[in-house]
């Protein structure tokens, strides 16, 4: 993936530049707002990490005229300031996710693997019926199979299960959960993602060989036919 | 209903009261002129009449002594068809009360005990009808049992008079209209642009300081008055707008630096060994970067829900205290206890749903943290008329009496708190967070444990 970084911390920037290539992105930075619209606006990226508060040209700017001109790429905006409605303002300049300063990496890699899945699967999004190995959930008739099996679920373990399905295969962290599944963007002090989690392994895995909602540690979790 | 409150609120504003007060007022002072000039006209009137009167009288008096009896008439006669005296009554009976002489047709039927001054009424010929005139005489007897009376028509005073008492209750009822229409004119008038003051006051009430008061071409106290606050509201708002600057600039300086060492420390365990010291010193400096982020994040919702500058929305508290309910209770009852709950419908308020939605959950980690193993909380969520309240119960430990209000300050943690981890923020943020909303924070004994409500109100 083409990757545009536009950060004026260098420190941050070279890390996150650093991270990204070595799983293999081809990465672009700009230390400030106008090279960061520069280059947004000359070369193809699938995906722009874009620093909320930029010397020259505003974050919030950068990613409106962006949108205003027709580029439709995704666009991961960083910010350090304080939250609630920062977040709001900043999704709807344009922006597809917001992440608050400090972040851990694995925090960084995974929203960014969510939105590049999204980027590439287009309209898949709204499909009915999504599958995995022998797991399967239907979003009309709000049924979930598993080897032919009916599982039971409550109404918000239906939602879990449909936010990892349509993440297959990538690491979901515990405030991607709260934030796609609850609607909160906070840090509850207690475990309580984890032991929805743990409830929904039960449902799901519980009667049969190959689990499929793996631990990742020191990120999250991921709904995957891999161990 | 609502017309109706409407009306009511004409009759009970400022201006209506004042303009009935003023009308009464002119309605007496109207009456008062009134009264004096028709008590004038009335002396002036009647004074002359009977003076008129009295001089006659006194005329025929001597002329009856030096006349004779055929004299006597014809003078009677030819008095009565005097036209240069208009009005003027005349009546010579004779011992049997037929008339001799005279311009009325009967000898009036009123007692000789009556006084000097008789008043009667006279069948009048105008016209092609006739009218029923009020008569002022004075009677006095004749030599040979003959009697006379000297009168004047006084229909004319009389017709002055009614004019006068009708124009007098004419007046009085006006003016009453005048003021009753021009008191509920003005009422409304006034009514219209407090109501739209007060629509505009309740919505800076909510947070929205961009709002001004509405102000008008007029120069009245009203408008004097929102041109002030109007003035007010500027600083304020250039006050929040200055708080919120500050605010964020602490943020960028505190969370660039903090994310910097993060960055730093991860790049640095990524080189490292999974069993090595030195990455396990990293990753407690990585915890520490998390925990300082952690106090930071409350600090600033504090700091931002105390500027009063959070964006508001319609909030369905119901779904969103269902849906905490929701969120914590497996945690609870993996921990051994249990999370109860009673949610009414259908309660919604003006807020910040992220804050609210905090605050519970602080509440709620507060509840599960110091609750024994095994512990009961409750949260219940009532509708009632004057707004909703939401209540979290447990029956841990508690706080006692005197360090209820303790608890709720900056940065405070009882010694019986220590135990368990935390950054004694959790309170100060639910109580910022009510403060926000303009709801009431009360901690109480739920005997044994901890009762906190928040009393919203819908004002």
């Amino acid at each position: 993936m083409h990757i545009l970084i536009v950060e004026d911390d260098q420190v941050a920037r070279d890390y996150l530049a650093k991270a990204l290539r070595e799983i293999g992105h081809t990465v672009d930075v700009a230390p400030d707002g106008l090279e960061g619209l520069h280059l947004a606006s000359s070369i193809a990226l699938d995906l722009a990490i874009v620093d909320r508060m930029l010397p020259k040209l505003d974050g919030l700017a950068l990613v409106q005229s962006l949108r205003a001109t027709g580029r439709k790429f995704p666009v991961l905006i960083l910010s350090a300031l304080g939250d609630v409605d920062d977040r709001i303002t900043g999704l709807r300049a344009g922006g597809d996710d917001y992440l608050t300063k400090p972040y851990h990496m694995s925090e960084l890699m995974a929203r960014v693997d969510a939105l590049a899945r999204r980027g590439e699967l287009g309209g898949a999004e709204s499909a009915t019926r999504l599958k995995l190995a022998d797991l399967e959930l239907d979003r009309m008739t709000r049924r979930v199979m598993r080897g032919g099996k009916k599982i039971e679920l409550t109404a918000r373990e239906f939602q879990l299960l449909e936010f990892l399905m349509r993440h297959s295969g990538q690491v979901v962290t515990r405030t991607m959960l709260l934030e796609g599944v609850w609607d909160y963007h906070f840090d509850p002090q207690t475990n309580v993602i984890d032991v929805h989690i743990s409830r929904l392994r039960q449902a799901i895995d519980k009667d049969f060989d190959k689990p499929l909602l793996h631990t990742v540690r020191g990120a999250g979790y991921s709904l995957s036919e891999e161990e | 209903m609502d017309q109706e409150q409407r009306f009511l609120g004409v009759l009970t504003s400022s201006p209506f009261r004042i303009a009935i007060v003023y009308s009464i007022v002119f309605a007496l002072g109207a009456v008062a002129l009134l009264g004096a000039v028709y008590f004038a006209v009335s002396r002036v009137i009647d004074g002359s009449t009977d003076n008129l009167i009295e001089a006659e009288v006194q005329g025929l008096r001597e002329q009856v002594l030096v006349l004779s009896r055929s004299d006597f008439i014809a003078l009677i006669e030819q008095r009565s068809q005097d036209q240069d005296v208009r009005g003027a009554v005349y009546l010579m009976v004779d011992p049997q009360l037929r008339p001799v002489a005279g311009n009325v047709p009967t000898w009036p039927d009123i007692g000789a005990d009556q006084g000097k001054w008789i008043q009667f009424k006279v069948a009048v010929p105008y016209g092609d009808q006739t009218r029923v005139h009020e008569v002022r005489a004075q009677r006095f007897p004749l030599p040979g049992g003959y009697r006379m009376l000297v009168g004047h028509d006084v229909q004319e005073r009389q017709d002055v008079k009614n004019v006068m008492m009708r124009g007098l209750v004419a007046a009085v009822v006006l003016t009453m209209m005048l003021g009753l229409g021009g008191g509920i004119w003005m009422g409304r008038r006034i009514l219209a642009h407090a109501g739209a003051i007060s629509a505009v006051a309740t919505q800076i009430m909510r947070g929205d300081l961009s709002q001004r008061l509405p102000v008008r071409d007029a120069e009245d106290e009203l408008n004097t008055l929102a041109h002030e606050i109007n003035g007010m509201l500027d600083k304020i708002e250039q006050l929040t707008l200055g708080m919120r600057t500050v605010l964020d600039s602490a943020a960028h300086d505190l969370r660039t630096p903090l994310n910097r060492l993060q960055s730093t420390a991860e790049a640095a365990m990524a080189q490292l060994d999974a069993a090595s010291p030195e990455r396990r010193v990293l990753e407690r400096v990585s915890t520490e970067v998390d925990r300082m982020r952690g106090t930071l994040d409350a600090l600033l919702r504090i700091a931002l829900a105390e500027t009063g500058t959070v964006a508001r929305e319609d909030v369905d508290l119901s779904e969103l205290v269902a849906s905490i309910v929701e969120l914590y209770a497996p945690v609870t009852e993996e921990l051994g206890g249990c999370l109860q709950s009673g949610v009414a419908t259908g309660a919604h308020i003006q807020g910040s749903r992220q804050l609210l939605a905090q605050a519970l959950a602080n509440l709620l980690d507060n509840a599960i943290k110091f609750t024994p193993a095994g512990g009961h909380i409750r949260v219940s969520l009532r509708n009632d008329p004057g707004g909703p309240e939401v209540i979290v119960e447990d029956d841990g430990p508690g706080i006692p009496d005197d360090k209820r209000e303790l608890v709720l300050g900056r940065r405070v943690r009882l010694d019986e708190a220590r135990k368990v981890p935390g950054s004694g923020l959790g309170l100060s943020l639910v109580a910022a967070v009510t403060k926000l909303h303009g709801a009431r924070l009360v901690l109480s004994d739920a005997g044994p444990g901890l009762r906190v409500a928040l009393k919203f109100s819908l004002a």
